[in-house]
């Protein structure tokens, strides 16, 4: 009986898996076909001939290396700064009382419910007015700071018991030590899952790097990958997928390397929540 | 929150001044930034890099232009917007031409009638094709010059027409022998559809529709962007006409998207396709099979209308800037670049003169299938241009889609439309 269910799960979770893969696995076979072998009437599984040209291609039409190390250093410039000021902000908000705290922590709430296009502008004359326009430096600063990231991290250390902290404090522990030895190591699951949604949503960002950015020189994957998706004529989708492929695989590999990290810490935080 | 982002500010700010920004050379030199949507697909973002390089080599020492890509239209749109209004706006820029009103009242741009007068002679404008010339007047004023223009055209499967026993080389003239040719053509296996008849692309079917309004011999929203006329007979009928095209007689798909139905035509899934002339290159390079361009249907006669993007100058940039600017549009559009462009990128050429030169002539000897476009101009008039016209679209795109759906009768739902989009106009 408890084998038969088993199997039933495993069943089902392999077709899950053929449902979330079969995309993927298309879309490197469409950026290996000849342009005219895409649309056949029976789909085409296996590329024949096997066409490497899209990707030489794809990288003679935009330097696609540049725009990895300029995504690379954006998304890993933001995460860096953004675990520093939810930490702080996030210790602040669960374990110190002050005045005004619990309106404070309401107005990061809120800040999290802006739809980002409304910022653009005000944000945009705030770079314009420090002369950052064009620079990797004008894609990370809007999301220094992270209401999402504050809050996922203030819940966190809401749960890690009182009774740990009155011990440490017994034992002549500051506040900041306590965060980092205490609190710290407790929540590293939420820090990853927030890490990863921060790279994630922070890697496929294209409006944001597109308006304060100008040159090839400091741009990023998506504004490359972009060139090749057509509003008038459709796409080229052999270069397209070409380029997706190349786009979201340093994403796969991140992802395959912490994934035991990843829906770890997405179980625990889910308990917490 | 804003004060921690403004303590980072500060920090970062010191360490980005070491950073890679670009800076303007001061002096003699002026450097021109130059906005610019890619529309149809191709490398044409290499094409425009190559023509500004031509210009900066010639205009060596005084002009350089920078080409900035910046994204679809749409993006191209909200890039230009927050630009002007954060008080840097790009010099030169392209946007799609239904959105003049939406830079006028931004006061984004200069009226250029005193160029234009000056420019070849005073023979540049009237070179122009006049269907191409209407989305750049408004209030008796010259505010932008065309440049990657388009305009829809039907394409048919000639092996299609062959096995369903029509003349392959005989597209349909009217509407009703559109519909007649596109049972015909429609194949069914069950209740399956192997081959649709005809499909009007999904995604800018507006732009479609307004067409069918045109052959009708009516229209939708005057230039001016004051008045909406989506209640006309002329209109009812025009939606009607689709509603039993696709809901009626089925021998369509009722919903598609802009860059699935080129694919689909290649497939053998549709026999006739209404598209953008901007699709031609890419049938050429993916069909297996022999296919035509024709002029779209007619009912009352033929009738299209225009699309694409055209180059304007900002009006918040010194005067120096702007002579510069201009010198720049003026190369660009000349007869000779507007070959050369028509050429590398399947767009219309938007001059006349453009099809006496040489280069020109050797392309279409080779492809005559270029040439149905801009013939089909001469029954062409302007796309219709409103402020927010992003919202009219969507207002309209809606309302086609429900009552293909069967959900409204074409009657309330243009009635619906017209309420709405005058309500986005007025204010």
């Amino acid at each position: 009986m408890r084998t038969g269910s088993r199997l039933g799960v495993h069943l089902g979770l392999i077709a899950l898996t053929g449902v979330t893969v079969t995309p993927y696995l298309w879309l490197l076979s469409t950026s290996l076909k000849e342009r005219t072998a895409v649309f056949t009437p029976t789909p085409q599984w296996l590329p024949w001939p096997v066409n490497f040209g899209n990707y030489v291609e794809v990288f003679q039409r935009a330097p696609f290396g540049l725009y990895l190390v300029n995504t690379l250093i954006v998304v890993s410039g933001i995460l860096a700064v953004q675990l520093v000021t939810i930490t702080l902000a996030a210790y602040v908000f669960a374990r110190r009382r002050f005045p005004g705290r619990e309106l404070l922590f309401g107005a990061f709430l809120l800040q999290m419910m802006i739809p980002i296009h409304a910022t653009f502008v005000p944000n945009f004359l705030t770079l314009r007015t420090l002369d950052l326009l064009n620079t990797r430096l004008a894609m990370m600063l809007p999301f220094f700071a992270s209401g999402y990231g504050t809050f996922l991290l203030r819940q966190a250390f809401r749960t890690v018991p009182r009774d740990l902290e009155d011990a440490a404090v017994l034992d002549g522990c500051g506040g900041l030590r306590f965060l980092w030895h205490v609190l710290l190591p407790l929540t590293r699951p939420t820090l990853v899952a927030f890490g990863l949604i921060s790279l994630v949503s922070h890697w496929n960002d294209y409006l944001w790097p597109l308006i304060v950015t100008d040159t090839p020189d400091v741009r990023t994957l998506t504004i490359g990958l972009g060139m090749f998706v057509q509003q008038e004529s459709g796409a080229d989708w052999t270069l397209l997928m070409a380029a997706t492929a190349f786009v979201t695989a340093p994403l796969m590999v991140i992802f395959l390397i912490f994934q035991r990290r990843f829906v770890e810490s997405f179980m625990t935080s889910g308990l917490k929540g | 929150m804003r004060t921690r982002s403004m303590l980072a500010v500060v920090l970062l700010g010191m360490l980005a001044l070491a950073g890679s920004g670009a800076v303007l050379a001061q002096g003699k030199l002026i450097r021109l930034t130059f906005y610019y949507p890619v529309g149809v697909a191709g490398p044409l973002a290499k094409v425009i890099g190559d023509m500004t390089d031509q210009f900066n080599k010639q205009e060596a020492g005084r002009i350089e232009v920078v080409p900035v890509y910046s994204g679809d239209y749409d993006p191209t749109l909200q890039k230009v917007q927050t630009a002007v209004m954060a008080g840097n706006p790009p010099d030169v820029f392209i946007v799609e031409i239904s959105e003049l009103h939406t830079l006028l009242a931004m006061n984004a741009i200069v009226p250029l009638d005193e160029h234009v007068k000056k420019a070849e002679g005073g023979r540049y404008w009237e070179d122009f094709f006049p269907a191409f010339r209407e989305n750049s007047v408004v209030g008796g004023k010259i505010w932008w010059i065309p440049f990657q223009r388009s305009t829809p055209v039907l394409y048919w499967n000639k092996e299609a027409f062959r096995k369903a026993g029509l003349d392959p080389e005989k597209p349909p003239r009217s509407w009703d022998e559109l519909r007649e040719y596109a049972k015909r053509l429609t194949v069914r296996d069950g209740s399956e559809v192997k081959q649709w008849g005809v499909t009007i692309s999904g995604g800018w079917h507006d732009w479609l529709f307004e067409a069918f309004v045109r052959q009708n011999g009516g229209w939708l929203i005057n230039a001016e962007g004051t008045k909406a006329n989506f209640t006309s007979k002329e209109a009812v009928e025009a939606l009607e006409f689709w509603v039993d095209l696709l809901n009626q007689e089925k021998v369509g798909p009722p919903h598609s998207t802009w860059a699935s139905t080129p694919p689909d035509f290649v497939a053998g899934r549709t026999a006739m396709l209404y598209h953008s002339t901007g699709i031609l290159t890419f049938l050429k390079n993916s069909a297996k099979f022999d296919f035509g361009v024709a002029f779209m249907p007619a009912r009352k006669s033929y009738g299209a209308e225009v699309g694409g993007g055209n180059l304007a100058i900002s009006r918040k940039i010194p005067k120096e800037r702007q002579e510069a600017a201009w010198r720049f549009i003026e190369w660009m559009t000349s007869a000779e670049n507007a070959a050369k462009w028509s050429i590398a990128s399947g767009y219309v050429a938007t001059r006349a003169s453009a099809y006496d030169r040489p280069e020109m002539k050797v392309h279409v000897e080779k492809n005559p299938e270029y040439l149905v476009a801009r013939d089909q101009l001469k029954f062409a008039s302007a796309k219709m241009m409103a402020p927010n016209y992003q919202k009219i679209r969507e207002i309209l795109k809606k309302q086609l889609d429900d009552a293909v759906d069967g959900r409204v009768n074409p009657k309330d739902a243009l009635d619906t439309v017209q309420r709405q989009v005058m309500a986005v106009i007025k204010r």
